[in-house]
């Protein structure tokens, strides 16, 4: 304890004036403790809970056996990768995920974005607050509820949809969840349908916190309320937008598990089979740890880089950093 | 100093709140801790005696277990799994302690995981464990920490237990590994999943229609209900025939298996072919035609046109609405959930009928196994005999209660029934404190016991115009639907057109890898024929990659599991 304190010492005595000294960890820690303890306990939660399951991981490169635990199963190297890709339907259906998945991003940003700005210029409060909190309900629903709900509204005999194509439009009805270019449709709609209220809510946070005194200078400068969205509402969404975005990157492998586990069915195999149903019927179904160990590692890996890339890329575009 | 006091109440406030974690946290694990070593009191009991089995163990010896409980079983105040009326009636009337190593409530396969995990760890297995999960029980099989049950069950099981065994010689099959029986099967009610047609009576009187017995029939009947209806529902707005495809073309409720079975197989099982081998129902040739024929029956709107988005529950929704003639399904529908179209339809009658043949009198239905689950015996258990006086016991009077027999009202008095000032028995509401629908959940094994001709013997019986004297007949008539007899009769009357499943094996080694993928594709045949996006002749191509892409390997793997059972 002596030894270690002393250095600390001598660098707070080593600075002179009144720039801030630059001192050394324990010289902190002895003068924080007390907040260092506050955070102690989300610490262990981590730990216990996000850094010591990653141990098993290497089930990813086992013929992972309940009884033999960890140490005992069979080591198998890269096998549960070499099943995963030698399988006919997996680029087909890692195709089907990025597309599910990328529409959804894409659109899970886009339609809050421009929701948010035309939102946000409804002068009537109460008007707002009702709209705001309206498109945010569906966000509380959960997919086996709505998957009923859609199932019934998009028949073709009788649904609400197609009766509405066939009575108005004159158009023959279309089978939404029988046909896989219309199922990929549905779902990416469906799924900006529940969530882009709550991107909304993110995005009028980021106005609120806008300084009126801008919108008063671009009046008194003559700009009309076009000019005014242009020049200042979209700048100032412009990195929470990024944040979102990044964030949002992490997910493009998952196309979203309980939605299409609802919603799918045999006849849109081939355009809506995405990697977590996969994994679901191949891995858990059979009890399967390590190949779906596997799975969830590639899944990791992927996300890793794109989030790190996408984070880079915010960074050099548009100057911003999370951490 | 005020900052640092400041920081000082904060620091406290956090310490607490630690401390309460850890503290919650240790009285969570404290109740386990506590039970390692349970089982090992039953060592001590008199091991010098010539036959080990009695009825009754004075001193009582240990039997220790571990717990799924289902989150629907209720229990009495103070009662658990763990001390129920069925532990103290085992103490008292047999001599033998049921030790609990653990219990858990069962909701999202939380026994599985539990089990699971207790192997991964390490930790001690019970004496006696009762598994349902198919791949879980080949796991504990593998664990090698179980003994051969088959010959223990030989020595000490009790006649009627034999005979309710024999019934099936196939029970064994499942939990058989390289010819030795590793678990007992526990045996479960007969034809629960035996199919025949549930059909609108009323329907069938208005327009003067008999009993459909070919599938020309069939299609006959399904005509006349769409365009001559008799309630005076549009075409568009009846369901001839109610059945979907999502899950699968053979589960519980609403499938067409038996439409293949008209033409030779029933799907996605293997069934036995001429030669004695088995064979995938689902890459017999018969498959092209049944798949024609309910693409010809969607496309005349006999069938639902969104049938591939159908389940299950989703094919008895336009029977019990009314709108739908005929439903595929077992004998108890009749009470769930065809009792409830009388509400919404006034007059509607179903009748059962039996599965309709092909041209040349072909007709096949998927049958049902006699056991669901299977117990193990731990090779450590010091008294394995004690179990079978369990059972035997169950089985004696349990089983096919009497009168006379201990169990002849219900299981336990003041639970599932009660007795009034003259004796007679009082049941549901009557019970004091309410009633406890399940008591046989608390039974060492499930259902304590069960021989599996037995509910339908009591149904054939009351069929013939019996009146109802036993617990059980009176139970069918009191808690099933009206036509639950008459259905088993039509049950039993086409029993030989009854198709088990035969491969209850293990997961061979292809079928772990690639069995997933040729279901998919299978599924997705099937469907794209019947919905006329692709041709007929898909199916060959179906069948040639179904073969080349693991098919054939895995059919000679389970070929070789075959004969080491045959």
């Amino acid at each position: 304890m002596e030894q270690t304190q002393t250095p600390a010492v001598k660098a707070g005595k080593q600075t002179r004036g009144n720039r801030p000294p630059r001192q050394s960890f324990f010289y902190y820690l002895a003068k924080q403790w007390p907040f260092h303890v506050m955070v102690l306990p989300a610490l262990v939660f981590l730990i216990l809970f996000a850094y010591l399951p990653m141990g098993g991981l290497v089930m990813a490169f086992q013929d992972f056996k309940p009884w033999l635990g960890l140490t005992g199963s069979e080591w198998v190297g890269l096998d549960q990768f070499r099943y995963l890709f030698e399988r006919e339907d997996s680029l087909q259906v890692i195709w089907n995920t990025l597309v599910i998945a990328v529409f959804k991003m894409v659109l899970n940003l886009l339609a809050p974005f421009g929701f948010a700005i035309l939102l946000n210029e409804i002068r009537k409060q109460l008007l707002k607050r009702f709209v705001q909190t309206l498109v945010y309900l569906p966000h509380f629903l959960s997919w086996v509820i709505l998957g009923g709900i859609l199932t019934d509204l998009l028949s073709t005999e009788g649904g609400l949809v197609n009766r509405i194509l066939t009575g108005v439009f004159g158009m023959e009805p279309i089978f939404f969840l029988g046909n896989g270019d219309w199922f990929r449709f549905t779902v990416i709609v469906s799924d900006v349908w529940k969530e882009f209220g709550f991107g909304t809510v993110v995005f009028l946070a980021a106005l609120a916190g806008v300084n009126p005194a801008l919108y008063e200078a671009a009046e008194v400068d003559g700009a009309n309320r076009w000019k005014q969205t242009l020049h200042i509402t979209i700048p100032a969404m412009l990195p929470i937008a990024i944040v979102v975005g990044t964030l949002a990157l992490g997910n493009v492998l998952n196309a979203g598990f309980d939605q299409i586990f609802n919603l799918y069915n045999p006849l849109v195999y081939a355009k809506g089979d995405i990697i977590d149903t996969f994994v679901y019927r191949a891995a858990i179904l059979n009890g399967e740890m390590g190949f779906g160990t596997a799975i969830g590692l590639f899944k990791s890996v992927i996300s890793f880089v794109l989030v790190v890339m996408s984070y880079r890329m915010a960074y050099k575009l548009a100057n911003y950093r999370i951490f | 100093m005020i900052v640092k006091k400041r920081g000082f109440a904060h620091t406290l406030c956090m310490l607490l709140i630690v401390s309460m974690l850890a503290a919650c946290s240790n009285s969570g694990g404290g109740n386990e801790p506590a039970n390692p070593g349970a089982s090992t009191n039953g060592g001590t009991a008199g091991t010098t005696e010539e036959n080990p089995y009695k009825d009754k163990y004075d001193p009582p010896v240990a039997i220790s277990t571990v717990w799924g409980v289902d989150p629907a079983l209720t229990f009495r105040d103070g009662e658990s799994i763990e001390n129920s009326v069925a532990t103290r009636w085992a103490l008292e009337t047999l001599g033998i302690e049921v030790k609990s190593l653990w219990s858990v409530t069962d909701t999202n396969n939380a026994f599985v995981t539990k089990v699971r995990l207790a192997m991964s760890s390490g930790q001690q297995m019970p004496d006696i464990i009762t598994v349902n999960d198919q791949l879980l029980a080949q796991d504990l099989i593998d664990s090698g920490r179980f003994q051969d049950a088959g010959a223990l069950f030989d020595q000490y099981a009790n006649e009627k237990w034999k005979a309710a065994m024999s019934l099936d010689p196939n029970v064994w099959n499942a939990y058989t590994k390289d010819g030795v029986r590793m678990g007992i099967p526990v045996l479960d009610y007969a034809y629960n999943n035996d199919y025949l047609l549930w059909i609108r009576q009323d329907w069938m009187d208005a327009l003067g229609l008999d009993a459909p017995e070919t599938i020309a029939d069939l299609e006959e009947m399904m005509e006349a209900f769409r365009n001559n209806n008799p309630q005076g529902l549009s075409p568009e707005q009846v369901t001839p025939l109610s059945v979907g495809f999502k899950s699968s073309m053979n589960t519980w409720m609403g499938d067409p298996s038996w439409v293949f079975g008209a033409y030779g197989t029933i799907p996605s099982q293997w069934n036995e072919a001429e030669d004695g081998s088995l064979m995938y129902g689902s890459v017999h040739e018969g498959m092209k035609e049944g798949l024609l024929k309910l693409k010809e029956w969607r496309d005349k709107g006999y069938i639902p046109k969104e049938a591939a988005l159908w389940d299950e529950n989703k094919t008895s929704e336009p029977a019990v609405a009314g709108t739908a003639g005929i439903i595929p399904g077992p004998y108890w529908m009749s009470g769930w959930p065809l009792l409830d179209t009388e509400k919404n339809v006034e007059g509607a009658v179903w009748k059962p009928y039996p599965i309709p043949t092909g041209e040349d009198g072909t007709a096949m239905r998927h049958g049902t196994h006699f056991f669901k689950g299977v117990t193990l015996i731990n090779k450590d258990m010091a008294h394995p005999e004690a179990f079978f006086t369990y059972q035997n016991y169950l089985f004696d009077n349990l089983a096919d209660p009497q009168e006379g027999s201990p169990f002849e009202y219900g299981v336990f008095e003041g639970y599932d029934y009660a007795l009034d000032a003259n004796g007679n028995p009082l049941y549901l509401d009557d019970v004091p404190g309410g009633t406890i629908t399940a008591p046989l959940r608390y039974f060492l094994v499930r259902d304590g016991a069960r021989i599996p001709d037995v509910q339908f013997q009591a149904l054939m019986n009351l069929a013939d115009g019996k009146e109802p004297t036993t617990y059980r007949e009176k139970e069918l008539v009191s808690s099933y639907g009206p036509e639950t007899a008459l259905a088993a009769t039509v049950v039993m009357e086409q029993e030989e057109i009854s198709k088990k499943e035969m491969f209850v094996g293990p997961p061979t080694s292809t079928m772990k890898s690639r069995m997933d993928y040729l279901k998919k594709i299978e599924a997705q045949t099937f469907n794209e024929i019947i919905f006329g996006e692709k041709p007929a002749e898909a199916f060959d191509q179906f069948v040639a990659t179904w073969k080349s892409s693991g098919g054939d390997d895995i059919t000679s793997e389970v070929n070789e599991w075959y004969n080491t059972i045959k």
